[in-house]
């Protein structure tokens, strides 16, 4: 291998913009170092063209007031002025005020930026904003060490105790906070100063690294992450508990400053609206759940829900239910009924129902008006051909608005056929699709407009304009539509309208399942599930259905959090929420799957008919319930073996095991068997507890135990990702796992859960968590096992 | 034999059960449904979109039911335009007979002579011009045969003829006439159909705060509110704005002068009395008094910065005036919406803004302008001491009315004068894409001077401006004295008279204005406007109470006129009940004319050729036989009469859009 060594003078350029020749970028770099850049810095500087003008005027701007030096400080300021500012417009301002160094730190610099951003619209309130950035603000050495006096005193005791292992930090901040405009090294120096003289010198001891805390031992972590759980538990609803929801949501921007948003585009009306907008809601929080009521909610869904009603419960603000019924083939009067059964379900409440129809009128006005200003037009393009990448811009683009207004109303009146028009929007999509089709034409009833309407409002015309309406604050939705951002301000704008801020969060996606609709219907119809809610599925009515709690599924979004990346979860996360719930609210009862009669020979006269059994042994207040005691007892088959392996610790011929609650412990005396060496039935003989030795075990029992059926679910999808192509290339279909139900008709539980209403959760003594099933009558129970007790145990 | 027995029956049974099964599914068919065990697709794998196809037809043909039950409505509010319906006629046909012309000429007009039919096509002509020039050489006769071969079945033609080189004379069918003219009498007089509902802005009046309001601002108004009253027949939506001179440094003076004369004006309402003196008295100081003058200038600023008690004595001022126009605006019945310069004040940046954002300013001399191609002259929207011009308000102005008001139409009526100004706004207004013209209509209605009768600027004797209220006054005295002329205050009762006199003195103040083309100069005169022959007013208000009172003194109502209509064919066989039916009908055709030029004149002259049509068909024709001697009614014309009244009924829709206030007896 050679090297190439090059000699000073032959050192090549970096690779310049072919628009660059050699000579001018050598000037810019000398300009650009002129100004206290690093030659390297330069050079990259002008690899970014537009930077690299940008900053070029901005240079040249500053050496017309200040002539050709320019201090590193200032330079630096201008080169953030490249760099930073958003409002080009408004470069010569800040220009002036760094060349005449009224604006001289970069804190001034970021208040600047920031009186921008809040005030959008020219002209500027000069004095406003150099009150904004400090301008003309002088701060003494006397001001900042009468400010660092005070704030030491109130950290004194702090200081005293761990000296110089205190956090200088927080100090220095709170300084900073009184002293806006301070020089920071001299609040530096002050501060150090004073420490010094509190304190003394530095020992060896304050020298020496601070041990770190040592690490918590299983069980005491274990133990705060229960009491964590219980208190959350204790208030599931509590706003405390939303408002960690939020992660990302921290960033948002206060109601009526939808401009302060990154992105947001400000007309000459958006101030109007804004103050109009502030007047209609009092500046409140309005958040909306905007469901297409065209299937049933997910675990997807689950997140939306949690984040706009979380977000804006956490804020004293409202969110409304709005479905968006604008595509009147696909909706369903139960899919209406069923999501806002769901949102109730999960813990909240709509302030208000609306759907996207109940603002037809409007949109269609909104849309004559559109084509009016010139920015709407009828287009007879047909759909194949407006499909797939840059499809041929339309021939009726530039038609005349009175050509177009009297075809909308043709289009209206029934007057065209299906296909035959649309209305679309002179606007470009992010991805270059190129006007979007606001109205197309469906000879279709509506479920509520019924035959009102025959031109039907698309979801990128009528989604933005509906959360002008409702002066929604956050319009919250799913990574998907960030391409349809730039389309959503266009209209609201275009109309003059008020405008949301849209907001994209990342689609919570879990693992070994399907959610679609399409793809949910075909496992049914292939008799693979029973139906919409089979146990196995993630949509919510499943989850509800196999016992999952509201609370959990809450706890759940909450633990995901409102990231911007799309993240999938393995459902083992959702089930250790649901388990975590469970264990302090389901109650515990005794159930064999698969029973074994057992016999006490010799039940003692004296035993208790009856035993107590706490409802949750770890919270006594949860009460408890008495189950019956007789000489006939049922135990879990597998909880005797005739002979066993040492660490074996229930029942065997020869070792004794303890029976739960009841304080006796039983012997095996005979086995019976039926002809095939089935054993049917055990006669034990029993001792109570205190008079013979502590047994390895215990275990459950039934005495005059009902008859049940019980339901076990196992994953459905044998991979991670079915939908996968790569991991499953015979399609999602043949990736079940024929064997993911099992039923067993004929378990035994206590009496306890007697009539037990309809999603009752119990806790199966050591089999796991269990929930009635919607199946149920009152004399057959059905339960479905919605968790095991531990993670392993569902693979076992 | 008994195996035999049972094996029949069994089979018997099962026939009979299979005869029912069969029966009942074609019971099932004959009823238009399918039996129920069979699939859909089994029948036809194209049946389910056949039917899912059905249920859309069904479903458009029940949209399109209910369109055209709205259309048809709608159609009940309108009267066809008769030009309008024969050009649709006729388009096809002249296309049909021109296939080399891309956009042959469709010219249809009223007939130059009786004898020609009520219409005739021009089109052969120009047709055959234009083929000329293609190089095809085709005569219009020829063209005309070819145009009336193509001509589809209409009710409304009784038949056509080619006459001369190639005209088509058009004879409208009486029975069509008629008809038409017994649904104007039961539906009423209705406009003509105009396409959809528009937001029109009509900017007029604009009297200037403390000074007088002269006939220039009479002019405005009366041919302002003439137009919106056109346009609010036509359906649409009006907005009538006072641009009032309600701003400038003037004020500055008048506050000063206000704060010293009544230094307690913020409490009370000080007694300002004529403002016009107190205008002049302000004005000396101003001129005169150094410290005035300056305190002027502080107060005009005070006034910008919107200072509390500053702008309650602008508002006093601005008061005393608004008290004196709506004195006018009452007596002449006009409802508008005052909005001022000040109104603007506060957008005039944002619009230099705007207009400094679509990159058309440029600084000259320290000016802003804009340079607008094809005007020499540049809009000044910043002078070079930082202040707004005109220009610059009338921006900001078009542009709310635009973006704010949404406006489809917007009209300026100011005086002749000041149409380069506004063209050029208009101008601007296009260069930067404000508007597009061929959907947004903005207009100069510009108008001549008023003159006096010596053909010089209309000047009271001793050469100051005419105060509009003396001249309203002047006009009801004159009117009435001409009423006592003709000894009607011994016929009607005090309060008919006064209601005359108003109708005649207004009515004829706003009908000699509107009766002239308003490009043109006008003379003032009233001498002229309360003649009561010829083209004024004055005859026509007597016309229609004349022709009200025909049926009255037959002791026939409105209402059972309104009832005879609707039974009672009205009958045009006399050439005279003719003339005037047809003559009658053309109401739609002239109100599009006039909405096109927006020129009122020409439904003046449409209504004076009503009235001397009438006359015509009144001399000829008996409506009411009397006995000569008793004066008994010896028989009723019914139709003559239902005649009378759509004459009535028409000439009084054209009062209403002329702001002309008939009375039932004069």
């Amino acid at each position: 291998m050679f090297e190439m060594v090059f000699s000073a003078d032959e050192l090549p350029l970096p690779t310049m913009h072919s628009n660059l020749s050699n000579n001018m970028a050598d000037n810019l770099v000398q300009l650009f170092t002129g100004i206290g850049l690093s030659e390297q810095k330069a050079k990259e500087t002008i690899k970014n063209e537009g930077l690299a003008e940008d900053l070029r005027k901005i240079v040249i701007e500053a050496q017309n007031k200040i002539g050709s030096s320019v201090e590193k400080t200032v330079g630096t300021l201008l080169y953030n002025i490249a760099t930073r500012l958003k409002q080009k417009s408004r470069s010569s301002l800040l220009v002036e005020y760094i060349a005449t160094k009224k604006i001289s730190s970069e804190a001034q610099l970021t208040a600047a930026f920031d009186y921008f951003k809040s005030n959008p619209l020219d002209p500027i309130d000069i004095s406003a904003f150099e009150a904004a950035c400090g301008v003309g603000v002088v701060v003494t050495p006397e001001q900042i060490e009468e400010v660092v006096e005070e704030v030491l005193k109130k950290h004194k005791d702090g200081l005293i105790e761990q000296r110089y292992h205190y956090g200088v930090g927080s100090i220095m901040g709170e300084v900073r906070s009184k002293l806006k405009w301070a020089d920071g090294r001299g609040i530096k120096n002050e501060v150090d100063m004073q420490i010094l003289d509190l304190l003394g010198p530095k020992t060896d001891a304050d020298k020496q690294k601070p041990q770190k805390a040592k690490p918590q031992t299983q069980s005491k972590k274990e133990e705060t992450k229960k009491a964590e759980v219980e208190k959350e538990l204790a208030s599931p609803m509590d706003s405390k508990t939303d408002y960690q929801i939020m992660g990302d949501a921290i960033k948002f921007h206060k109601p009526g400053e939808n401009y302060t948003t990154e992105g947001y585009v400000v007309t000459p009306k958006t101030m109007k609206l804004m103050k109009k907008h502030l007047e209609e809601t009092g500046g409140q929080i309005r958040t909306r759940f905007p469901p297409e009521p065209n299937g049933i909610l997910h675990i997807g869904h689950a997140k939306a829900i949690n984040f706009n009603f979380g977000y804006a419960r956490a804020h004293d603000g409202i969110c409304f239910l709005r479905y968006d019924d604008t595509n009147p083939e696909k909706e369903e009067e139960r899919f209406f009924r069923g999501i806002l059964e769901m949102v109730e379900w999960l813990g909240y409440t709509p302030y208000k129902t609306t759907h996207a129809s109940d603002y037809f009128h409007e949109l269609y006005a909104w849309a004559i008006e559109l084509i009016k200003r010139g920015l709407a037009y009828v287009c007879h393009q047909k759909q194949e051909e407006i499909k797939g990448r840059n499809p041929p811009p339309s021939p009726w683009r530039d038609r005349p608005v009175e050509e177009s207004l009297t075809l909308f109303e043709d289009m209206k009146k029934g007057k065209l056929e299906e296909g035959e028009a649309t209305l679309r929007m002179k606007t470009i999509l992010e991805d270059g699709k190129m006007d979007p089709v606001a109205y197309r034409i469906k000879y279709t009833p509506h479920h509520r407009t019924k035959d009102e309407w025959c031109i039907y409002p698309t979801y990128d015309y009528t989604h933005c304009l509906c959360d002008s309406i409702e002066n929604i604050t956050h319009s919250l939705c799913t990574k998907e539509f960030q391409s349809r951002r730039s389309s959503y301000y266009w209209l609201c704008n275009a109309l003059d309208a008020y405008c949301p801020v849209q907001w994209e969060y990342g689609r919570l996606n879990i693992s070994y399942t399907v959610v679609s609709k399409r793809k949910i219907g075909k496992l049914i119809s292939a008799g693979l599930i029973r139906d919409w809610d089979d146990p196995r599925l993630f949509t919510l009515t499943a989850l509800r259905r196999r016992g999952f709690p509201a609370e959990a599924i809450n706890i759940f979004c909450s633990k995901v959090g409102v990231t911007m990346a799309q993240v999938t979860i393995d459902p083992s996360m959702l089930e250790s929420c649901v388990r975590d719930v469970l264990n302090n609210t389901a109650k515990r009862a005794m159930a064999t799957l698969e029973p074994l009669k057992v016999t006490i020979t010799n039940f003692p006269s004296d035993a208790p008919n009856k035993v107590d059994v706490p409802n949750i042994p770890h919270d006594a207040s949860k009460g408890s319930h008495t189950v019956p005691f007789e000489s006939t007892i049922y135990i879990e088959r597998e909880d005797f073996r005739e002979t066993a392996e040492k660490n074996y610790r229930r029942l065997t011929t020869n070792q004794p095991v303890g029976l739960k609650y009841v304080g006796y412990v039983i012997c095996v005396e005979d086995i019976i068997k039926n002809n095939s060496g089935k054993i049917t039935e055990l006669k034990v003989t029993c001792k109570a507890l205190g008079e013979t030795d502590k047994p390895k075990s215990f275990i459950h029992w039934i005495s005059k135990p009902i008859t049940c059926e019980i339901r076990l679910y196992d994953r459905l999808f044998e991979h991670k990702n079915p939908e996968d192509p790569n991991e499953v290339p015979g399609g999602f279909v043949s990736d079940c796992n024929k064997d993911s139900l099992t039923v067993i008709y004929d378990a035994l539980v206590d009496q306890s859960v007697k009539k037990a209403k309809q999603f009752e959760k119990f806790q199966f003594e050591r089999i796991g968590f269990f929930s009635v099933d919607p199946d149920s009558t009152e004399d057959h129970l059905v339960f479905n096992r919605t968790v095991t007790l531990r993670e392993d145990a569902a693979k076992s | 034999m008994a195996d035999n027995l049972v094996q029949l029956t069994s089979h018997c049974q099962q026939q009979e059960a299979a005869i029912k099964s069969l029966s009942y599914d074609l019971q099932l068919l004959k009823d238009g449904q399918l039996p129920e065990d069979v699939e859909l697709n089994a029948v036809s794998p194209n049946l389910a979109k056949l039917r899912a196809e059905n249920e859309k037809l069904k479903y458009r043909l029940n949209t399109l039911k209910r369109s055209l039950a709205e259309e048809e409505s709608r159609y009940e509010k309108v009267m066809p335009s008769l030009l309008v319906d024969l050009n649709s006629v006729f388009e096809g046909a002249i296309k049909a007979a021109a296939p080399e012309l891309a956009d042959p000429p469709i010219a249809i007009s009223l007939s130059t002579a009786e004898k020609f039919g009520e219409y005739q096509c021009n089109s052969a002509m120009g047709i055959s011009q234009q083929l000329k020039g293609l190089g095809i050489k085709k005569s219009p006769r020829e063209i005309a045969e070819t145009i009336v071969k193509g001509l589809p079945p209409s009710e409304m033609i009784e038949k056509v003829e080619i006459a001369g080189p190639g005209f088509i004379n058009i004879h409208l069918t009486k029975s069509f006439v008629s008809h038409k003219l017994n649904e104007l009498l039961v539906i009423g007089v209705r406009p003509p159909p105009i396409g959809r509902k528009k937001r029109v802005v009509v900017d007029m009046s604009s009297p200037n705060i403390a000074k007088e309001m002269h006939v220039g601002h009479l002019r405005s108004t009366i041919i302002g509110d003439s137009i919106s009253r056109l346009y609010e027949f036509l359906g649409h939506d009006v907005l009538r704005l006072n641009h009032i001179g309600d701003w400038g440094t003037q004020f500055g003076m008048l506050i000063a002068h206000l704060m010293d004369k009544f230094p307690n004006y913020v409490a009370e309402s000080p007694p300002i009395g004529d403002l016009q003196d107190f205008y002049k008295e302000s004005k000396i100081r101003f001129d005169n008094e150094e410290e005035f003058k300056k305190r002027a200038y502080s107060l005009v600023v005070k006034l910008q910065a919107k200072e509390p008690d500053i702008t309650k004595a602008w508002n006093l001022i601005c008061d005393v005036s608004r008290r004196e126009f709506q004195k006018i605006y009452d007596r002449l019945d006009i409802k508008i919406v005052e909005r001022g310069e000040s109104f603007y004040q506060d957008m005039m940046g944002d619009t230099v803004r705007a207009l400094e954002a679509k990159g058309v300013v440029e600084v000259d001399d320290g000016r802003k302008v804009v340079f607008v191609p094809g005007h020499d002259v540049p809009l000044t929207v910043v002078k070079s001491d930082g202040g707004n011009t005109y220009d610059t308000s009338d921006m900001a102005a078009l542009h709310h009315r635009l973006f704010d008001e949404h406006a489809d139409v917007i009209l300026y009526v100011v005086d002749a004068g000041q149409g380069l100004h506004f063209n050029l706004i208009f101008a601007a207004g296009k260069l930067v894409g404000w508007y597009d013209p061929s959907s947004t209509r903005v207009e100069h209605i510009g108008f001549g001077v008023v003159l006096g009768e010596d053909k010089k600027k209309f000047k009271t004797r001793s050469g100051e401006t005419i105060r509009l209220a003396d001249l309203l006054e002047e006009g009801l005295k004159r009117s009435l004295q001409k009423l006592k002329d003709k000894n009607r205050h011994e016929i009607l009762t005090a309060e008919e008279l006064k209601a005359a006199q108003e109708s005649v003195a207004y009515g004829c103040i706003k009908y000699s204005d509107l009766s002239h083309n308003r490009v043109n100069d006008y003379v003032f005169s009233f001498d002229k406007m309360l003649d009561d022959k010829g083209n004024t007013a004055a005859y026509l208000l007597y016309a229609f109470t004349r022709i009200r009172s025909i049926a009255r003194l037959a002791n026939i109502d409105r209402d059972t006129l309104k009832k005879a209509a609707e039974t009672t064919a009205v009958d045009l066989d006399h050439p005279k009940e003719w003339k005037l039916g047809k003559c009658l009908l053309r109401l739609p055709d002239i109100l599009l004319r006039v909405l096109d030029d927006l020129c009122m004149h020409t439904l003046c002259d449409y209504l004076y050729e009503i009235s001397t049509t009438f006359t015509e068909f009144y001399d000829h024709c008996y409506c009411v036989e009397k006995d000569r001697q008793t004066k008994e009614i010896i028989k009723v014309n019914m139709s003559r009469l239902l005649l009378c009244e759509a004459t009535a009924n028409v000439m009084e829709c054209g009062f209403s859009i002329l702001g002309i206030n008939p009375v039932e007896k004069m």
